[in-house]
């Protein structure tokens, strides 16, 4: 029973694969040629998919002007290109090296801000942060303080 | 399907294959692009066409041409440029449905009168034809497939069956299945 009802799918596949070549060949007719009912509503059901979308070749002039405009388009929404100080100090895109800069800034703070080690002139009373440590401090921050304001300008 | 117009483009050959092309697109030469829009619009236009209403055809297609065009510097080849571009196809176009269904945009609403006219057909027809296109959409995706590759393609049964790895009989098997699957949400 199951290998006759096999056999008959065969048929309905190999049928209605004939009649999709035969339809898109052009030579499509409305079906009647099968009494199977089944078969006669997909072919039906095919005809009705053939009708919806009737051959539309593109011409050389639309595709031409989609072209021109897929290209304007792809140029307009290109990422604009950021210069490396903008990249160096863009955190959301680029935590990482964010959080290197602050950490060197942090560390190189921690070192200049350190006593200086003990020398043979006996240090003055009262000057816990001498002018000397001072300048250096000043300089990182202005270097990074320009950096920064000339990664915003560009 | 490839057409003419190809013409132009006299500094490479017009028969280059999909690889040595994407190269040349990778090495600099953005007319390469070119050759593989004019020999690939056609196939995916028609694809689109049938997924899609007739109003945003044009756009969509241009969305994937534009992302084929941002993606092929990364194209590394694992498949075929032609199954590559088919993927990004049903991707842009799933996209095109959440979008819309998202926004509710008015003029995707039913359609109107104007349109119809407008394009020389009557509202129902079209109307018939958006019923269709969103059916066929719905489909599970090895019924749309096939039958996109068979109409909207123009691909033969035995060339099916060579791109999907599968023996004609199976082809044709899965092709009545998704035949009638189509058939019965049409009733619906």
């Amino acid at each position: 029973m199951n290998m006759y009802r096999s056999k008959d799918n065969l048929q309905k596949d190999m049928e209605l694969a004939d009649f999709a070549d035969r339809l898109l060949s052009g030579g499509g007719e409305i079906p009647a040629s099968t009494s199977d009912e089944e078969l006669l509503g997909l072919e039906k059901t095919l005809l009705h998919l053939k009708e919806s979308f009737p051959s539309q070749p593109i011409d050389e002039k639309k595709a031409n002007r989609m072209l021109a405009q897929i290209k304007s388009r792809a140029r307009r929404e290109e990422p604009v290109r950021k210069s490396f100080f903008q990249r160096l100090f863009d955190l959301q895109s680029n935590s990482q090296i964010g959080l290197l800069v602050a950490v060197a800034a942090v560390v190189v703070l921690v070192i200049v801000g350190l006593p200086a080690p003990q020398t043979s002139t006996p240090p003055l009373s009262g000057t816990a942060f001498s002018g000397s440590t001072l300048v250096p401090v000043l300089g990182v921050m202005a270097v990074l303080f320009v950096l920064y304001w000339i990664s915003r300008r560009k | 399907m490839t057409t003419n117009y190809m013409q132009n483009h006299s500094t490479l050959p017009q028969d280059a294959s999909d690889e040595f092309l994407i190269q040349q697109f990778k090495d600099g030469r953005n007319e390469a692009f070119d050759l593989l829009y004019h020999k690939y619009l056609p196939k995916v236009y028609n694809r689109v066409r049938y997924v899609v209403p007739e109003s945003d055809v044009e756009d969509v297609t241009q969305e994937i041409f534009i992302a084929a065009l941002k993606s092929l510097p990364s194209f590394r080849g694992d498949s075929k440029f032609g199954t590559w571009l088919r993927t990004l196809t049903n991707h842009k176009v799933a996209e095109f449905y959440r979008r819309r269904s998202r926004k509710q945009e008015p003029h995707t609403a039913p359609l109107s009168e104007a349109l119809a006219r407008a394009e020389g057909e009557t509202s129902a027809g079209l109307e018939d034809r958006v019923f269709l296109q969103r059916t066929l959409q719905n489909l599970p995706e090895n019924y749309r497939e096939i039958l996109l590759l068979r109409f909207a393609e123009d691909m033969q049964f035995n060339e099916i069956a060579e791109h999907t790895n599968q023996n004609l009989e199976a082809v044709k098997s899965l092709f009545r299945r998704a035949v009638a699957a189509l058939r019965n949400n049409l009733e619906k």
